[in-house]
């Protein structure tokens, strides 16, 4: 459209948080500008500087700890002004606010107000920058509502937010952002919490919203390869400086920077499988020009179809056999359930001694119910779960204990499944001690060992888990559910969390423990290359279901099930 | 919501019984003093004794001891056609299932004080108005400011302002209510009496031989003072602390994103979610206080349920004790249903 307008034009920016004595340098002389109408991505892993870019525009950091130490961020209003954002005062830049540049949030759940109406929400922005009547507002909101294309808009105006989904959530806080029509809308992760399906859609809306009304938009993200087909241009952002600013197709093409290569890379390859994934750090260390060893990395079809075969001739270590999982969703008077919601609807499923599982679906879909299932953490209300040839639920007592002495679980989120109360090395050792596995006095080797075998070392052994980082808390995690010697392990969305080059660390940490103690992995994750890079098998769960199954190779070739065609290409 | 409510009142019915039976095992079973005797004063005949112990039905055994209890407890009761009942009871008839007894409708008879042979009922319900415009008042105000101190105090967290809220507040939690009332009315009420025109001894009616008793408003600044510090004090905490808590959550910086006012913001969406906690305990101290506030009461001269509460238990008038514990436990239990309703209204994501 009008792209010769430089619409925000940010230099020299410099932020600093000052937490008591130490000052961390959060930006440092970032600069970049945005041309009426267009999309700029801003990328980069978690810490690097770009939601606190994205937020300083708008002046929204609380000051204190944040310091705007340098710099200029000048834009050009609606009546053609060129201002400097941060020399203005509160009530200018209320002005601003909401009315000319629209703010998206990565999370939906938490970015509304738990106790106002949906509509109330998007016409108390209206009436505050369009002084216009109660009904009036209500009106411009339902319209909107229609144009963010939620379903039944006026109803959705009298709704709570803890009514909608996630996805109907980040519509209406779009249809916020979008209601004065602001020329410059931001977007601070608006996907990164939804599913990949619901993802898809809402992109295409943004870009749908940014053709009709001409709107610029920062799009701020972690994930690469999300802005491929998204934005003009890229800024890579690397520890608060800005390494990589390039037109989105010469960046894709000819990346200049080890570190974008790094993040390019370090994502599983779409086209081979491979041995091993290049973490960022090695990308960064390595030459470009030795680029030889890429193919001694990749796995040959022949080696993964004699693999698949193998496997398939094997016995199964865990049979599912039309298992349902129903959970209460409304009880009577006296407390009788009368209403179910049917988590799981017959599942028929086989898991192989040595293999990795890869179980794929939406959020909702009833994965996390089977893993939690197969650890007894949730009762199945009919069906069967079979372990090597018995039924788990008539397992006796000493059965049971060594069930659950085989069978571990590895949760999403690391930095709430270690109690920050204990020293990680007592937290490996914790369930030796209450399997009593290992004389007490071998406990301590035993878990340096495993604390080696999972990257870190002894000394790490008394510090506490705040010490560490995502990944090394990931890392922790596995090493616990090691501790009893597991032979099967469930791990639920475990690599989610953590930025792709982490990412990257823990999944060749998953093959590398698999090869050397002939694990079994269930591995469910929402993420499709992540599973396809891991897993021997992988089935595709849709509403309590599994739509389909089969070797990883196949299914990702020749999906036959419309669902998971959809699924597919709404990830790369 | 109505299903809702009628399990709650099912709930509390049953909690109400539970209480009822603990009480009537402490001053029937388990005190080691007779009641006929505490009832006879200095007097002690055997016949008396005896006379007594038939009304209190003493000599029978203790379970139809606690039926007799609970049928004059019950609004819903099973009484005798004789004049003397129909007096003690005060009943209205539904419908007679015998010659001598009728199915009735009543309110609960809480029996009479053994020293003053009045009716256990009437003395709470005298003392109640008291109770009760101390408390209300003083809740009010505790509200009201404690809030308002909580918000500023959160809002200018860190600096000497809300250094200097929390250091009060902790000194009004810290003070005792007796050491703090004597302070109070020492001061504004003896040293300082010439400018606040205010006495220690603050009665909340005023018998004027032509108008009969009035409500003396000015009596009430001091004790009402004295009573909300301590609920105020542990207001300006909790919501301090919920305040702090809600300010940093995203719909706040959502709410500045849409370039709404500072003032918005804490007011309209920051207030109403930091509500819950505070609605706890305002609660929580108004059944408290409901239930009668001895030392206040004591300073300030004023006869509400806690002075009565405390005089009877000093001369081992059990029914009044019993009485004022019974009333205790039926305020908790009103206020606690009507809180969960609160929570409801303020509050939708509360499953009902």
């Amino acid at each position: 459209m009008h792209s010769d307008i430089t619409l925000l034009d940010i230099q020299n920016l410099s932020i600093d948080f000052q937490i008591e004595k130490n000052t961390t340098h959060a930006i440092q002389t970032i600069s970049f500008a945005l041309h009426a109408g267009k999309t700029l991505a801003l990328v980069g892993e978690s810490g690097s500087g770009k939601s606190v870019t994205a937020l300083s525009i708008l002046k929204l950091l609380s000051t204190p700890p944040a310091q705007y130490v340098n710099g200029e961020i000048f834009f050009q209003t609606k009546n053609k002004e060129r201002i400097d954002l941060l020399q203005l005062d509160e009530e200018a830049l209320r002005n601003i606010r909401g009315n000319e540049i629209g703010f998206i949030f990565q999370e939906p759940m938490t970015s509304l107000n738990p106790l106002m109406r949906c509509g109330l929400q998007v016409a108390e922005s209206i009436r505050l920058h369009q002084k216009c009547t109660k009904d009036k507002a209500r009106e411009k909101t339902i319209a909107l509502f229609e144009e963010v294309k939620l379903p039944n808009p006026k109803e959705i105006f009298y709704r709570y937010p803890h009514e909608l989904s996630g996805g109907q959530k980040q519509r209406v806080m779009i249809a916020m952002a979008i209601s004065c029509n602001p020329t410059l809308l931001i977007a601070d992760e608006p996907t990164t919490a939804l599913d990949v399906t619901v993802q898809k859609t809402i992109l295409e809306l943004l870009k749908e919203l940014q053709r009709k009304n001409g709107m610029a938009i920062l799009f701020i993200t972690h994930d690469l390869n999300l802005v491929k087909h998204f934005s003009d241009d890229v800024m890579v952002m690397y520890q608060g400086k800005c390494v990589e600013k390039q037109d989105t197709k010469s960046l894709f093409a000819y990346p200049q920077h080890p570190y974008t290569r790094g993040l390019l890379a370090c994502r599983p390859d779409k086209n081979h499988r491979v041995k091993y994934l290049k973490t960022v750090a090695e990308i960064v260390a390595t030459n470009p020009e030795e680029n030889k060893l890429e193919e001694n990395n990749w796995i040959a079809d022949t080696a993964f179809a004699t693999r698949i075969e193998n496997i398939n001739k094997s016995t199964p270590l865990f049979v599912l056999q039309d298992v349902q999982i129903w959970y209460p969703t409304n009880r009577s008077f006296i407390g009788k359930t009368n209403a179910w919601y049917t988590a799981v609807n017959g599942v028929n499923l086989n898991i192989h001694e040595g293999e990795t599982m890869g179980l794929v679906g939406e959020s909702g879909c009833g994965k996390t119910s089977i893993g939690k299932a197969i650890v007894k953490l949730t009762d199945i209300t009919s069906g069967q779960i079979m372990y090597k040839g018995k039924s788990i639920a008539d397992l006796n007592k000493a059965d049971t204990q060594q069930y659950r002495r085989d069978v571990q679980l590895i949760f999403q989120d690391p930095y709430s499944s270690l109690n920050p109360r204990i020293s990680i090395g007592e937290a490996i050792q914790e369930p030796m001690h209450v399997h009593g596995i290992h004389p007490a006095k071998n406990r301590k080797e035993k878990t340096i060992e495993l604390l080696n075998k999972v990257g870190l070392s002894a000394e790490h052994y008394h510090r506490y888990p705040h010490e560490f980082s995502g990944g090394q808390r990931q890392r922790i995690c596995i090493a616990r559910a090691l501790a009893l010697q597991s032979t099967f392990l469930i791990c639920d969305e475990s690599v989610s969390a953590l930025d792709v080059s982490v990412q990257a660390q823990v999944l060749n940490l998953l093959v590398a423990l698999r090869d050397e103690f002939n694990l079994t992995y269930l591995f469910i994750s929402h993420d499709i290359g992540v599973v396809k890079h891991i897993s021997d098998h992988v089935a595709v769960m849709q509403k309590g279901l599994i739509v389909e199954m089969n070797d990883a190779e196949n299914l990702f070739k020749h999906p036959s099930q419309l669902y998971t065609q959809e699924l597919l290409q709404s990830q790369y | 919501m109505l299903p809702f409510l009628f399990r709650k009142v099912l709930n509390s019915f049953l909690v109400l019984l539970g209480v009822v039976g603990i009480v009537f095992v402490l001053f029937f079973v388990l005190l080691p003093a007779d009641p006929a005797r505490l009832t006879m004063g200095q007097r002690s005949d055997a016949k008396s004794l005896e006379n007594i112990r038939k009304e209190l039905y003493l000599d029978k055994p203790v379970y139809l001891q606690f039926l007799f209890y609970l049928n004059d407890l019950s609004p819903l009761a099973i009484h005798g056609n004789t004049k003397e009942d129909i007096e003690k009871y005060d009943y209205t008839k539904l419908f007679s299932i015998s010659n001598q007894n009728n199915v009735v409708l009543k309110a609960p008879y809480l029996r009479r004080s053994y020293q003053s042979k009045k009716e256990v009922s009437s003395m709470l319900l005298d003392a109640f108005p008291g109770t009760f415009i101390l408390a209300g008042l003083a809740i009010f105000f505790a509200t009201v400011f404690g809030i308002l101190f909580g918000i500023i105090a959160a809002l200018k967290k860190g600096t000497w302002v809300d250094t200097s809220v929390i250091f009060t507040s902790v000194l009004g939690i810290s003070a005792p209510s007796f050491f703090a009332g004597i302070l109070i009315a020492y001061v504004f009420g003896f040293l300082l009496r010439n400018y606040t025109g205010l006495s220690i001894v603050s009665p909340m009616w005023d018998y004027d031989p032509f108008q009969g008793r009035h409500l003396i408003l000015k009596s009430l600044i001091l004790p009402v003072f004295t009573l909300s510090i301590r609920p105020l004090a542990i207001i300006v905490q909790i919501t301090r602390s919920a305040m702090l808590d809600v300010l940093s959550q995203d719909y706040i910086r959502t709410a500045y994103a849409k370039g709404l006012s500072k003032k918005a913001v804490v007011w309209k969406h920051a207030l109403r979610n930091a509500l819950n906690p505070v609605i706890t305990s305002v609660s929580g101290w108004f059944a408290e206080l409901l239930a009668g506030s001895f030392f206040i009461e004591y300073i300030f001269g004023w006869k509400g349920i806690g002075k009565i509460t405390v005089d009877a238990l000093n001369k081992f008038d059990f029914p009044v004790v019993m009485g004022s514990v019974l009333f205790t436990a039926f305020i908790f239990i009103v206020m606690n249903i009507l809180v969960d309703v609160m929570y409801g209204i303020v509050d939708p994501r509360i499953k009902k």
